[in-house]
C-alpha cells in the first residue's frame, strides 16, 4: 500500500479508536503552478504546494472536522477533534457517511500537467494569435494554471481509494481598444491536445468585432449565448440542484422534482468526466462519482445528494458529497441538433452575448437576478452581427430563462473561469427567447 | 511558528542574484460552525500554517509557498521562486517603490479572548438566535448561519531589513434567511465582522438584527408597493452608501486595476492613463469624500502594516468630488512614480499580496439623517440592498432595495418593493446633494485575485441624498 494512503488509514483508525462512530480521512498533496500576464507581458509566476489531511468524524450524530497539515501532531489534532465532538451539538439530520467498499475506475489524470519546461510559451502563442486576429496593437491578459493533486481517502465505513486530479486552465482577455474586448478559455484535464492559441484566436476574433461599441438599448431580445456565457448559466442552474441549496431555499428547484422546470430541449447532467478540470473518481464520502441526469427533456429528475441529504429526501446518494453540502462536479448540457449558424439565423433582431460577470440574486427561490454582459456584446439583425454594444445588463429570472431556451448547438466547449463560470461545464451555444436587457440611466 | 526557518529561507534567497526577496509566514488558527434551519451541520477547528517566498529578479516576480516546515522545503521554494522570477523575461522590468525598512511588532487586543470561548457557548449563541428568530410568528423556512473565528499570526522579513510580527484575531458571522407568506418569498443576508475578541458579539446584537430583517421581509411581502419608474430623489441608507463607495470608488481606484494587471479576471477601471478620468478629475459632488482607512480600531479590515511591510494610513480616494489618491502597493507605485500607501494585502501564506481595500466609506456630512427627508417632495428611501452588481470598469452599477420606503413631502409613507437604481458612477456621485452626520459600517468579504482571495473589509458611510436620479 502507498505510504501516504497507509498513514491516512492510520489516522482514520486512530480516530475510530478514540471512540468516533464514523471517520473519513482524506490526504491531499497538491502541486499548483500559475503564470499571470497582462499588457502582453508576464506579471508574476506562482507555485504553491499543499499537504493536508482533512478529517471529519461523527460521534452520537455530532459532526466535527479538522485539518492536519503534513501529518504533523496527528494525535494532538485527533484528541482535540474528539473533545470537540463531545461538546458539540447533535445533528439529527446527519444520515451517516456512505457505507460499503466500492470499486473505482482508474484515474485518467495527467500527472505531467505541471511539467511544462516553459509555461510562458503557450501564453505568448495565444497573445500572438489574438494580435493576428485583432491587430498588432491588441493587448492581452490572463492566467495559465496547471495543477496535479493526489488524493488518498479512507472511510471507517469501508471505502478506501486513491485518486489523481489534474487541471490545465488557460484564460485570455484581449483588448482591441479600451472598450472592445474578447475573452476565451481553454480548459482540460490534460496537456494532450491543449491549445492556448485557440483561446487567443477566439478572444482576438471577438475583440476585433467589438470595436467602436455603441450604448446598448433596453428591451426584450432573443439572445444567442456563447458557450463562455452559457457556462455561467449552467453553473448557476447546476448549483441550484444541490439538495443543500434547496434546503436553505437558495434554489429555483424547491419542491420541483418531477415537475417541468425547463424547455423540452433541455437535458442537464452532472458528469465528473475525465476531460473536466474537475475530474474525480469518488466523492468526499468515497462514493464513486457518477453521471446524474438533473433535468431530462425539461423535467427535474433529481437533486444532487450526499448520504445525509439523500436520507432526508428519501432517496439514494448521487455521489456528490461534500460532507455538509453536496454539489455538482461538471455540468453538461446535452447537445442540440442545430449548428451555430442556424441559431443565429433564428434571430431577426437580437443579441449575441459572449461573456458575463457579477451575477447576483434578489431572490434565489424565485430566481430574480441580474448579471453584466462583458467583452463582445453584439446586435444581431437577420442572423448577422450588425454592430457592437456596451453598457447593458441582463436583468431577468433564472426559472423563466430555463423555459425560454429555443435552440441548442451541437458544438460544445469545456468552460471554467474564475468564480464566474464555476463549477465547470460542457456548454453549447444557446438560443433564448425574450431576454430582458436593461441599461444605466 | 519557526522564525529561524523563515530567516534561513530569506538568507538562502539573498545569496542568489535577486533585486529583492521577502519571506512571509502565516499561522491561522480557525474555528467555526455551520447551522442550517436550526440544526448544527458541523463544527470545525483547524490550523493552517506555512510560508512563502517572493523574489524580484531580472525584473520579474516569482512566488512559491509551502506548508512543510523544514529546510529542504525552504530551499526548494526559494529555488522555484527564483527560477519563476527569471522566467518572466519582461520588456518593461518590474521594480518596487523605494520604502523605508521597519522593525516592528503589532497586535490587536481581545477584550474577551477568543480561545476562552468554548464551542458550547458558540453553538448555543447561534442555536438561541435561531430559536428566537423562529418564535416571532414569522415563517422563516430557510435559515443558514455560519460563524468563524481566526487567530492570524504573521512574520514578515525582507532583504531591505524589515522585520514585522503581527497578531490579528477576527470574528465573523453570516446569516441568510428566507421569509415565506401567502406563497410569496423574500430573502436577506447579513454579514458581521470584527478584528478583536468575542466582545464582537455584544456589539452586533445578532438576534435583534436577524429578527429585524425577518420583520422587514414580512413587511415587504405584506405591504410593499411597486414604485412608478421615473426621476426622483433617492435617500440611500449607510448600507447602500457603503456598497456604492466600495464598488464605484474603492475598486476603480486600485492602481493595479488601473494599470491593467487585473485586466483578464477582476477587470480594469474607468480610470486609466491618458483617459478621461485621472487624478484631479471631477467625479462627483463636492460633498463627496470617500476614504479607505485600515486604521479604524477593531474594524474588519484593520491592519497597522500591510503585507509588504508598509505602514497603514487613511487614503482619501475621492476628495470633495475629485479623484485624489489611488490605492497602491510597491509595484504599482513604482510604475506611477509614487510611493506605496500600504494597500498590499493577502489572505494566506500561499497567495501573493495584491492591491486591496481595507475599510472604504463616505466621510460624514454635517446634517442630521432626518433632515435628508425634509426637502424631498417625492422620492425613495433605500435603507438596505439585496441584488447589486457593477461592470468590470466599475462604471455601470445597480443596487436593488431590500428595505425601502416611499417618501412624500418629507415623510416616510409605505414600503416599496425592490426599487432599483441602475446608473453610472459619475451620475451617482454627482447627484449627491446632502450627506448626514452618522457614519455606520458593514462587514463584507471583498473578492479579487486569481485564485480568488476573499478579504475582510468594511463598507460604510452616512445616509446620503441623491437629487433627481432615475429609480424604477
Amino acid at each position: 500500500m502507498n505510504e501516504t494512503l497507509a498513514t491516512t488509514e492510520k489516522i482514520a483508525k486512530k480516530a475510530k479508536a478514540l471512540g468516533a462512530d464514523e471517520v473519513i480521512a482524506r490526504t491531499v498533496a497538491s502541486r499548483n503552478r500559475q503564470v499571470r500576464f497582462s499588457n502582453n507581458q508576464i506579471d508574476t509566476s506562482l507555485a504553491w504546494n499543499y499537504y493536508v489531511t482533512d478529517v471529519v468524524l461523527s460521534w452520537k450524530k455530532r459532526v466535527v472536522a479538522t485539518q492536519i497539515p503534513d501529518f504533523q501532531k496527528i494525535d494532538e489534532h485527533l484528541k482535540r477533534l474528539f473533545e470537540l465532538a463531545k461538546v458539540s451539538k447533535e445533528n439529527p439530520m446527519h444520515g451517516g457517511f456512505a457505507k460499503g467498499k466500492f470499486n473505482y475506475q482508474k484515474s485518467k489524470a495527467d500527472r505531467t500537467a505541471n511539467d511544462l519546461e516553459k509555461p510562458t510559451e503557450p501564453i505568448f502563442e495565444a497573445i500572438e494569435a489574438a494580435k493576428k486576429e485583432a491587430g498588432p496593437l491588441t493587448t492581452a491578459g490572463g492566467i495559465f494554471l496547471t495543477s496535479v493533486a493526489d488524493i488518498y481517502q479512507v472511510s471507517s465505513e469501508g471505502s478506501m481509494g486513491e485518486d489523481c486530479r489534474s487541471a490545465v486552465e488557460f484564460s485570455i482577455r484581449a483588448f482591441s481598444g479600451k472598450e472592445a474586448s474578447g475573452h476565451a478559455v481553454e480548459c482540460s484535464s490534460t496537456l494532450k491536445g491543449f491549445d492556448a492559441a485557440r483561446a487567443g484566436r477566439k478572444a482576438g476574433e471577438i475583440a476585433k468585432k467589438a470595436k467602436n461599441p455603441k450604448l446598448g438599448l433596453e428591451g426584450k431580445y432573443d439572445v444567442v449565448f456563447d458557450p463562455l456565457f452559457a457556462g455561467s448559466l449552467l453553473s448557476m442552474w447546476g448549483s441550484m440542484a444541490s439538495a443543500y441549496s434547496v434546503m436553505v431555499q437558495m434554489s429555483i428547484f424547491v419542491d420541483k422534482v418531477g415537475n417541468k422546470v425547463a424547455s423540452d430541449l433541455v437535458t442537464l447532467r452532472d458528469v465528473p468526466a475525465a476531460y473536466s478540470v474537475s475530474n474525480r473518481i469518488f466523492d468526499d464520502e468515497g462514493v464513486p462519482a457518477q453521471e446524474n441526469v438533473i433535468i431530462n427533456k425539461g423535467a427535474l429528475k433529481t437533486y444532487l445528494h450526499n448520504t445525509s441529504t439523500a436520507k432526508i429526501f428519501k432517496t439514494q446518494t448521487t455521489g456528490n458529497a461534500g460532507i455538509i453540502s453536496p454539489g455538482p462536479w461538471n455540468i453538461e448540457m446535452d447537445p442540440g441538433d442545430m449548428v451555430k449558424e442556424e441559431l443565429f439565423n433564428e434571430v431577426k433582431r437580437g443579441l449575441y452575448l459572449t461573456n458575463t460577470w457579477y451575477t447576483r440574486f434578489q431572490n434565489y427561490k424565485t430566481g430574480d437576478f441580474s448579471t453584466i454582459p462583458r467583452d463582445g456584446i453584439f446586435l444581431i439583425e437577420n442572423g448577422e452581427i450588425k454592430e457592437s454594444w456596451k453598457s447593458i445588463r441582463l436583468s431577468d429570472n433564472a426559472s423563466r430563462m430555463l423555459n425560454a431556451i429555443a435552440g441548442i448547438s451541437k458544438e460544445r466547449h469545456h468552460i471554467h473561469w474564475w468564480t464566474e463560470a464555476d463549477p465547470p461545464s460542457l456548454s453549447p451555444y444557446i438560443l433564448m427567447k425574450d431576454v430582458q436587457i436593461t441599461r444605466p440611466k | 511558528m519557526d522564525k529561524e526557518l523563515v530567516d534561513f529561507a530569506l538568507n538562502y534567497a539573498a545569496d542568489k542574484e535577486v533585486e529583492y526577496a521577502e519571506v512571509r509566514a502565516q499561522n491561522d488558527k480557525s474555528e467555526g460552525l455551520v447551522m442550517k434551519n436550526g440544526v448544527l451541520d458541523a463544527y470545525f477547528s483547524a490550523v493552517d500554517s506555512g510560508f512563502c517566498v517572493r523574489i524580484l529578479a531580472e525584473g520579474g516576480i516569482g512566488f512559491a509557498s509551502t506548508n512543510r516546515w523544514n529546510k529542504e522545503e525552504a530551499k526548494k521554494i526559494v529555488e522555484i521562486a527564483y527560477k519563476l522570477a527569471k522566467m518572466a523575461m519582461r520588456r518593461d522590468k518590474i521594480s518596487f517603490a523605494k520604502e523605508k525598512s521597519v522593525k516592528v511588532k503589532w497586535k490587536v487586543d481581545e477584550r474577551k479572548k477568543i480561545e476562552d470561548i468554548s464551542p458550547e457557548e458558540r453553538i448555543e449563541t447561534f442555536a438561541e438566535m435561531d430559536k428566537e428568530l423562529t418564535s416571532q410568528g414569522i415563517s422563516v423556512p430557510g435559515r443558514m448561519f455560519s460563524s468563524g473565528t481566526s487567530l492570524s499570526e504573521k512574520y514578515f522579513i525582507n532583504t531591505e531589513g524589515s522585520v514585522i510580527s503581527s497578531y490579528v484575531p477576527r470574528v465573523s458571522a453570516y446569516g441568510f434567511i428566507t421569509v415565506v407568506e401567502n406563497g410569496k418569498s423574500e430573502q436577506a443576508y447579513k454579514q458581521f465582522g470584527y478584528a478583536g475578541g468575542w466582545e464582537a458579539l455584544d456589539q452586533w446584537k445578532l438576534t435583534e438584527q436577524m429578527i429585524y430583517e425577518a420583520r422587514v421581509l414580512q413587511g415587504v411581502i405584506r405591504e410593499a408597493k411597486a414604485v412608478k419608474p421615473g426621476k426622483m430623489d433617492l435617500v440611500c441608507g449607510p448600507e447602500v452608501t457603503g456598497i456604492a463607495a466600495h464598488e464605484s470608488c474603492g475598486h476603480p481606484m486600485e492602481a493595479d486595476r488601473i494599470l491593467g494587471r487585473e485586466m483578464s479576471q477582476a477587470g480594469m477601471s474607468f480610470i486609466y492613463p491618458h483617459g478621461h478620468f485621472w487624478l484631479g478629475t471631477k467625479i462627483g459632488s463636492p460633498l463627496v469624500t470617500i476614504i479607505d482607512d485600515p486604521t479604524i480600531k477593531n474594524s474588519y479590515g484593520y491592519y497597522e502594516y500591510d503585507d509588504e511591510g508598509i505602514k497603514a494610513r487613511p487614503r482619501y480616494l475621492y476628495k470633495n468630488g475629485v479623484i485624489n489618491e489611488f490605492l497602491h502597493n510597491r509595484e504599482s507605485a513604482a510604475k506611477l512614480n509614487t510611493r506605496s500607501n500600504g494597500s498590499s494585502r493577502t489572505i494566506s501564506y500561499d497567495r501573493e499580496a495584491i492591491v486591496r481595500m481595507a475599510n472604504t466609506f463616505v466621510e460624514a456630512g454635517d446634517i442630521e439623517e432626518e433632515e435628508l427627508f425634509e426637502d424631498v417632495k417625492q422620492g425613495v428611501y433605500m435603507k438596505s440592498f439585496t441584488e447589486w452588481n457593477i461592470d468590470d470598469k466599475r462604471f455601470n452599477q445597480r443596487y436593488v432595495g431590500r428595505e425601502a420606503y416611499w417618501i412624500e413631502n418629507g415623510k416616510l409613507k409605505h414600503r416599496i418593493a425592490r426599487p432599483v437604481i441602475e446608473t453610472s458612477t459619475q451620475i451617482f456621485w454627482s447627484a449627491v446633494d446632502a450627506v448626514s452626520k452618522k457614519v455606520e459600517y458593514d462587514a463584507a468579504t471583498c473578492g479579487k485575485g486569481d485564485p480568488q482571495q476573499g478579504i475582510p473589509v468594511y463598507t460604510g458611510g452616512p445616509a446620503i441624498r441623491l437629487k433627481g436620479v432615475h429609480v424604477k
